[in-house]
């Protein structure tokens, strides 16, 4: 571990950033993954600072016994907290009450073994979402599925897809009023993408926006206005594919949705297009690794941006949008952050979808700059893939710059914290046909260390400049979520099994705790029935290639083995403490 | 619908994708003369049991089936180049040390490592997602594509049925940091 700060001392905000904490939730309990419609992952808890940190120490710990990689974070409603396991998608629900935290209930799902051969990236499920009384998550088979959060009975479930057909769910449900949204996983085996809101009461889809294919398709309407040329004109999800292509062409919606409750838009990004090998698919391959913005009602596009045109890398385009009020050049923008695994970060006009700023913020190779006026990345024509054709030294790889592990911000510091990789790959395409039930891929790739020869890396970015404020290098990969605190603390994992608390504003180390397995998990923070301060998060790697030793860059024998421990921190490692029943004589 | 190569090739041909490798061998035979030997017959294939057969111990001469094209370099590139065709290294990754599939490189084997298990497993398909290729693929294809997967190094030979079933197989060092420190 490397620190390389250029301290940010003091207590102001450094970018004069804000963000509307609706939907308001109380500050002691983390209810959504992202905690807040805006993505921040930053909670108004300061028990914890950057004083006492150094103290902190276990307080209790859970084990749910699988191995698959664990990417949610818990939650915490009334002195409740919930836990979803990767497949079998177990949720557990721990009374906090109690010494020990025993399991009030248990809800297994029962979902098809199927699924565990057909997700691309492990058998993850990237965490439920509590509303009205509701926990709401999604099956690795395709069910979205809701919960009574008092007695763990199934109140509902929605088959949204099949599949036998290579399609899967992983990522999180996200509710804005009576709507939850859920999308499918499944780029690497050409599903067909779509996001899909659901009514909260009875889990009826009331619409279904495809990524590919005609407007109609895609919800696109005449109130769809994008910035850019190459995003207007009639049916370009289909038109900007070779004949029948787009029916498999991907652009599957796998993480993050964020919401802005006074423009009424959802934000969330699609993955790479399939298949993998770009030259059996000429065109722009829209909407892929694209972000858009729709109403949150309806559903129809008010703006898309595509981050990767004609991916050729598999950058995909899923990752968290941040929603953060920002001056600009003097102006105060209502925008969007975005860290794309192609390595650019975009600062986005969230009301236009007209790119602010669009800068590097780990080594890359593919694109040699970025064209302000068209919105496309410059790319570098050595970089560019073909078949049977060994390419080396690519930058970032498949995995990007940062994959699907989710920044947070801190209104206090104005800053954006972020998991990052520094990686690349060796590449060589092989021409596939699609096959039902079997990948659509078709990328040979081998990947390693960029300059430097550090995997991973953590660090503070500024959205309104676009440049990096400091960074620890970490030698591992750092594919975790970030918790930000009002102690100016930040916290990250590693998938060596590290978990750190960080100063927000000098990147300083303060606190580090070696844990179990490697961290992919989620850190949060809450308030115990003792009105003391928690930090929680899994450990149990796994997920993508590279955190783990059958699947390495080349330092294989320190990478720990997967399974799970939930770990709940305190300072001093107190905790509720209630009467024991055991005597000794 | 029972997906076979020939209606594969169709979706592809439609679709203008690649496909051609493939159908060519499932409608016009293989370059690779059989082996003299012939295949191994499909009922005695079926009697090869998943599990331990209940009340009997011993010999399960079935297990023993060895791989007609085992060690035939011809078959193991023509197995290879399926192994890519049919999207296996999708699953199983270009080095067959797994993904989303297991590793085929290692010498743990959920459902066995001999050569009969191993055609089983391609033809019938596994429930955490492996197809069933049975309907889409000709015998003669199959034992290619075992011939490509015991090319790894990691299967059982069809000798030692009994060691597959009861263990006894050498450990394994990962430690390639202190191997390569060797002289």
């Amino acid at each position: 571990m490397e620190l390389t700060a250029h301290a940010a001392a003091g207590s102001a905000n450094l970018t004069g950033a804000t963000f509307n904490f609706a939907p308001g939730d109380p500050a002691g309990e983390w209810h959504s993954q992202a905690r807040d419609y805006a993505n921040t992952r930053y909670s108004t808890l300061d028990q914890i600072d950057t004083s006492n940190v150094k103290k902190l120490r276990i307080a209790w710990t859970f084990s749910d016994g699988t191995e698959g990689g664990h990417e949610a974070a818990p939650l915490v409603v009334d002195n409740t907290m919930y836990v979803v396991t990767p497949f079998p998608d177990v949720l557990y629900a721990l009374d906090l009450t109690k010494t020990g935290e025993p399991i009030k209930w248990t809800f297994k799902p029962n979902p098809s073994p199927m699924g565990k051969g057909k997700a691309c990236c492990d058998s993850v499920n990237r965490g439920v979402a509590y509303a009205d009384g509701k926990l709401i998550y999604n099956l690795l088979d395709d069910h979205t599925v809701a919960v009574d959060a008092k007695t763990g009975k199934e109140l509902w479930r929605t088959k949204m897809g099949n599949v036998e057909t290579g399609e899967t769910m992983t990522m999180a449900p996200f509710v804005v009023g009576n709507k939850v949204y859920v999308g499918n996983s499944g780029g690497e085996m050409g599903a067909w993408g779509w996001i899909a809101a659901l009514d909260v009461a009875s889990g009826k889809e009331l619409w279904r926006a495809y990524s590919t294919g005609s407007d109609q398709q895609v919800r696109i309407g005449t109130d769809f206005k994008p910035f850019y040329e190459q995003f207007k004109g009639k049916d370009l999800g289909i038109s900007t594919w070779p004949a029948g292509m787009w029916r498999h062409g991907a652009g599957t919606v796998w993480a993050w949705v964020s919401y802005d409750p006074q423009l009424n838009l959802i934000y969330y990004g699609t993955s790479n297009p399939s298949p993998r090998v770009p030259d059996q698919r000429p065109g722009d391959n829209l909407w892929t690794s694209t972000i858009f913005a729709r109403d949150a009602n309806t559903g129809m596009a008010r703006w898309a941006y595509q981050t990767t045109p004609h991916d050729r890398w598999d950058f995909d385009g899923v990752n968290e949008n941040i929603l953060l009020d920002l001056p600009i050049d003097g102006k105060m923008r209502k925008a969007l952050v975005h860290f794309d695994r192609n390595a650019y970060a975009y600062t986005i006009d969230r009301t236009s979808g007209e790119v602010l700023r669009a800068a590097p913020f780990t080594y890359q190779n593919w694109s040699s700059g970025f064209d302000r006026k068209t919105g496309r990345p410059t790319v570098n024509p050595d970089k560019e893939p073909h078949p049977d054709v060994k390419l080396v030294n690519v930058c970032p790889p498949d995995l990007g710059g940062k994959d699907w592990e989710p920044a947070a911000a801190s209104p206090r510091t104005g800053l954006v914290y972020a998991s990052i990789f520094n990686l690349c790959m060796d590449l060589t395409d092989n021409k596939v046909g699609y096959i039902p039930s079997t990948p659509y891929d078709g990328m040979n790739i081998r990947r390693f260390a960029a300059p430097g020869g550090n995997l991973g890396e953590f660090m503070a970015w500024n959205p309104a400049t676009g440049k990096k404020v400091w960074s620890v290098k970490e030698t591992y990969m750092t594919m975790s979520g970030v918790l930000a605190t009002a102690g100016d603390l930040v916290f990250y994992g590693t998938s060596d099994g590290w978990f750190r608390g960080v100063d927000a504003r000098t990147g300083k180390v303060l606190w580090s705790q070696k844990v179990g397995s490697g961290i992919i998990g989620q850190p949060t923070t809450f308030l115990g029935p003792d009105q003391r301060q928690y930090i929680a998060i899994s450990s149990g790697v796994g997920g993508a290639a590279v955190v783990r030793a059958d699947i390495n860059a080349g330092k294989p024998a320190a990478f720990p083995a997967g399974g799970n421990t939930l770990y709940v921190f305190s300072i001093g490692g107190d905790s509720v403490t209630a009467d024991s029943k055991l005597s000794t004589r | 619908m029972r997906v076979t190569v020939r209606t594969l090739c169709a979706i592809g041909i439609t679709l203008g994708l690649l496909f051609t490798g493939a159908c060519r061998r499932s409608e016009g035979g293989s370059a690779t003369t059989p082996p003299a030997t012939g295949f191994p017959a499909t009922n005695a294939i079926t009697t090869a049991p998943l599990g331990q057969v209940a009340g009997a111990s011993g010999n399960v001469t079935a297990l023993s089936i060895a791989n007609p094209f085992e060690r035939n370099p011809q078959a193991i590139e023509q197995g290879k180049q399926l192994y890519i065709k049919m999207n296996c290294a999708g699953c199983h990754a270009y080095n067959g040390k797994g993904n989303m599939g297991p590793d085929l490189t290692d010498t743990y084997w959920r459902y066995g490592g001999l050569p009969v298990e191993i055609y089983k497993s391609i033809e019938e398909g596994r429930p955490q997602g492996m197809p069933s290729w049975g309907a889409a693929l000709p015998p003669e294809d199959i034992w290619k594509l075992v011939a490509y997967i015991e090319s790894f190094g990691g299967s059982v030979s069809a000798k030692d049925y009994e060691h597959a079933r009861q263990g006894d197989q050498p450990g394994e060092q990962i430690a390639p940091e202190v191997l390569a420190q060797k002289p």
